[in-house]
């Protein structure tokens, strides 16, 4: 049943006139025919709008593979049938090769995103943690170790003063670091939390948590410790660690839409807590801390000891072993370091008195 | 005000919520569903849906854009980005831990705040950048009987522009706000074309000041209260604070609206063309206060209608397994993201969308016959979309 010719308005894609045509079905019924243009009713496509607005399929086109001219048709009975009779009415036609372009472009920003995080932020941030003049990385590593204090003891101070305690503590840090040619003035401290942890933060604080001093058995595997943190703030590994998060912490705010980045510097003092750094770090530290263990007539016995220890009690794993699953190794190697105990760190008086430090 | 002659044309919005509700909801439906992938096509359905209501005489506008290509121009975004803020994060904080953390607390307090504020200012280029760069997209997928708006490449220009009159308008505490707003405005129409006819601006910036009269006695009650307040009357002066706010407030919107009366107004296109743009204050307040309040009471209803169901599974949760817990933690989060959805599209439907009619309607295009001389402009690639807005989360209702 043909529809009769009905007036319409074109637009021709080539000027903004208003074009009042008729349009008509061609007798073969396989186009529409009006003011010199034959349209194949295949290649029509509809497009929103009030009445039936028509486009035509064509391989260059716009955006949409569509050309520019436009065909108004009033609703009725030719719009009626066009509706009927075009069978991609409605279809949203692709570019050929849309979705290789898609895979490749997801594929292309995921990679350049992966090595923004892992290959050029870390390069650039212990660029400028190198070129950070040392007292101001001091300064720093105070503000961090404020934060890391009321983080981990909701707004309490936490370290610990009880006086022999303090007098045996810097008994061992004289016999750790006298006359060893450290660049930084270790400071050391005790923190009143249960939590099984040491850590360094930038510019020479190292904090022995109280729950690593219950847990140790003698002096000797507590300086064993403090002796890797040692290891870790002369490499600046604390202060290389603070300016990747820092660097990553922008993206991260990208992400959450947090453009400001006023998050960054909050996160900071957990992310000191759960330091992880990376396995050629921790494996510096290691022979950072037995060579000073030998030099220092300590031994690296104690720390063998406590290796194994905490290897074997499978709870929440301190930053010191938080990136060797391997622990065992780590004792054989230490064992290896053979550093012979010359004098003992501590009397079992003084043992005593540190493990009461925080009374 | 002129009666339309014969070459006059109203311009016109046929929109309705029932058509664009179902639309609005169920694109962000997708949205959820995809973790916001879908959201670049369903911007698409929403925007082809939107400029076919939006008519001058009897010819809709088309919007033109897909969806992909916005998704695309966001991923290309979204890496540029990464590079820029990690790289602006990091010198930040280089320079900025040399005073953050100074010993002193006042002055530590202090120089945070400047350096989060800096953070702030090294995204604002950005920004301003990815507004151009939006309108420049919108105009260059927008049809008008086939013809094609247009915009020059030159955001880096309006960059420049942009951060010199806000520099103006902070160290003049505003004066010179209609400065910017009318300079900024010329140089974005300046550059804008419907097929080969061009844009331009007429009027002149001082014009701006009759519409911003208000915003000004709000900002002179404000330093009267200062002044008041040295003169030792701390009540006169916290009720004149309140009173300068107020009024400066809805001094802001009378400001919006008139602004966009007088530029409208003296934009003109090549051939003859002109705009008269007549919106008013009150229409615009009142359908806001509408909207609000229609989408507080739906609102209202929706999140009782999604979260009842959740609450009577909540009975005896304490007692069911670790599983059963997180099923339900899970359950409650993507209920609370289906209200905000809900939200969403109620807002666009019935507050975003009205006032848009208003404003549109509110326009008259003179010289209309001008458009038949209009010849057809080349397609804009636009490589990146509005990718940029997209990925600094700024984009408008529509």
């Amino acid at each position: 049943m043909l529809p009769a010719p009905e007036d319409a308005i074109w637009f021709d894609g080539i000027s903004a006139r208003r074009q009042p045509v008729v349009v008509e079905v061609s007798p073969d019924l396989a186009a529409l025919r009006f003011g010199g243009q034959v349209w194949p009713v295949a290649r029509l496509r509809r497009i929103d709008g009030d009445g039936l607005v028509l486009a035509q399929l064509v391989d260059g086109g716009d955006e949409l593979p569509h050309d520019p001219a436009r065909l108004l048709l009033a609703e009725g009975a030719l719009a009626a049938w066009v509706r009927a009779r075009a069978p991609q009415l409605e279809r949203r036609d692709l570019r050929r090769g849309t979705g290789a372009k898609i895979a490749g472009r997801v594929a292309l920003a995921a990679a350049a995103l992966g090595l923004i995080l892992f290959v050029f932020l870390p390069r650039i941030s212990d660029l400028l943690a190198d070129q950070l003049p040392m007292e101001q990385e001091v300064a720093f590593g105070q503000a961090v170790m404020g934060q890391i204090e009321s983080f981990l003891g909701e707004d309490r101070a936490l370290t610990c003063t009880a006086p022999e305690g303090v007098a045996a503590l810097e008994k061992m840090e004289r016999r750790l670091t006298e006359g060893q040619g450290l660049t930084y003035d270790i400071e050391l401290r005790v923190f009143d939390h249960e939590m099984l942890n040491a850590f360094a933060a930038p510019g020479g604080q190292v904090v022995i948590l109280r729950g690593l001093l219950d847990e140790a058995q003698s002096a000797e595997e507590v300086a064993g410790v403090l002796a890797h943190e040692i290891g870790h703030v002369e490499a600046r590994d604390p202060t290389r660690l603070a300016f990747r998060s820092a660097g990553s912490a922008g993206i991260i705010a990208l992400v959450l839409g947090d453009v400001t980045g006023g998050t960054v510097i909050g996160l900071l003092g957990d992310h000191m807590l759960s330091a992880s750094y990376t396995r050629e770090a921790e494996a510096a530290a290691d022979a950072f801390a037995f060579d000073l263990l030998q030099r220092t007539g300590i031994g690296t016995e104690g720390l063998a000891t406590f290796f194994e220890r905490i290897a074997g009690m499978g709870m929440e794993v301190p930053e010191i072993l938080a990136t060797h699953p391997d622990s065992g190794n780590r004792a054989e190697a230490a064992r290896r370091a053979a550093g012979a105990a010359a004098a003992p760190v501590l009397t079992d008086a003084e043992w005593q008195a540190l493990r009461r430090i925080c009374g | 005000m002129q009666p339309p002659a014969r070459s006059d044309l109203w311009a016109e919005y046929r929109g309705d919520a029932a058509k664009l509700f179902p639309l609005a909801l169920g694109v962000g439906v997708l949205g959820l569903i995809t973790l916001g992938i879908y959201r670049f096509w369903g911007k698409a359905r929403i925007r082809r849906h939107v400029w076919g209501k939006l008519r001058v005489g009897d010819d809709a506008l088309e919007f033109t854009g897909t969806g992909l290509e916005m998704f695309l121009g966001f991923l290309m975004a979204v890496v540029m980005l990464a590079v820029y803020l990690a790289v602006v994060q990091l010198i930040l904080f280089s320079v900025g831990i040399r005073f953050v953390f100074d010993p002193q607390n006042e002055m530590e307090e202090l120089a945070q705040a400047v350096s989060i504020l800096l953070s702030f200012v090294a995204v604002l280029p950005l920004m301003i950048f990815a507004a151009y760069r939006s309108r420049r997209y919108k105009l260059a997928r927008t049809r008008f009987r086939g013809i094609r708006f247009g915009m020059e490449k030159a955001a880096s220009g309006y960059v420049v522009r942009a951060l010199g009159y806000l520099v103006l308008t902070v160290l003049t505490l505003g004066l010179l706000w209609p400065l910017m707003t009318f300079r900024l405005e010329a140089y974005m129409t300046g550059r804008t074309w419907y097929g080969g006819a061009r844009f331009r601006q007429g009027g002149s910036w001082t014009g701006l000041y009759p519409a911003y009269l208000h915003v000004i006695w709000g900002m002179v009650l404000i330093g009267l209260a200062v002044l008041v307040g040295i003169g030792g009357s701390p009540g006169v002066a916290t009720f004149l604070v309140v009173a300068g706010t107020i009024w400066g407030l809805i001094g802001l919107v009378v400001y919006r609206v008139r602004a966009f009366a007088y530029l409208m107004s003296h934009k003109e296109m090549e051939g003859g063309l002109g705009f008269w743009a007549t919106p008013r204050v009150g229409a615009v307040i009142w359908t806001y206060v509408k909207g609000a309040l229609i989408v507080a009471l739906l609102g209202g209803i929706a999140s009782g209608v999604i979260f009842a169901p959740v609450a009577s599974l909540a009975v005896g949760i304490e007692e069911a397994s670790e599983l059963v817990q997180l099923e339900f933690a899970v359950l409650g989060v993507v209920a609370y993201l289906l209200l905000l959805t809900v939200f969403g599209a109620l807002s666009l439907v019935f507050i975003s969308q009205p006032i848009l009619a208003h404003f549109v309607n509110s326009v008259m295009v003179t010289g209309a016959e001008a458009l038949d001389s209009v010849r057809q402009r080349v397609a804009d690639g636009g490589a990146d979309a509005e990718g940029l807005a997209d990925a600094l989360d700024m984009g408008g209702a529509f």
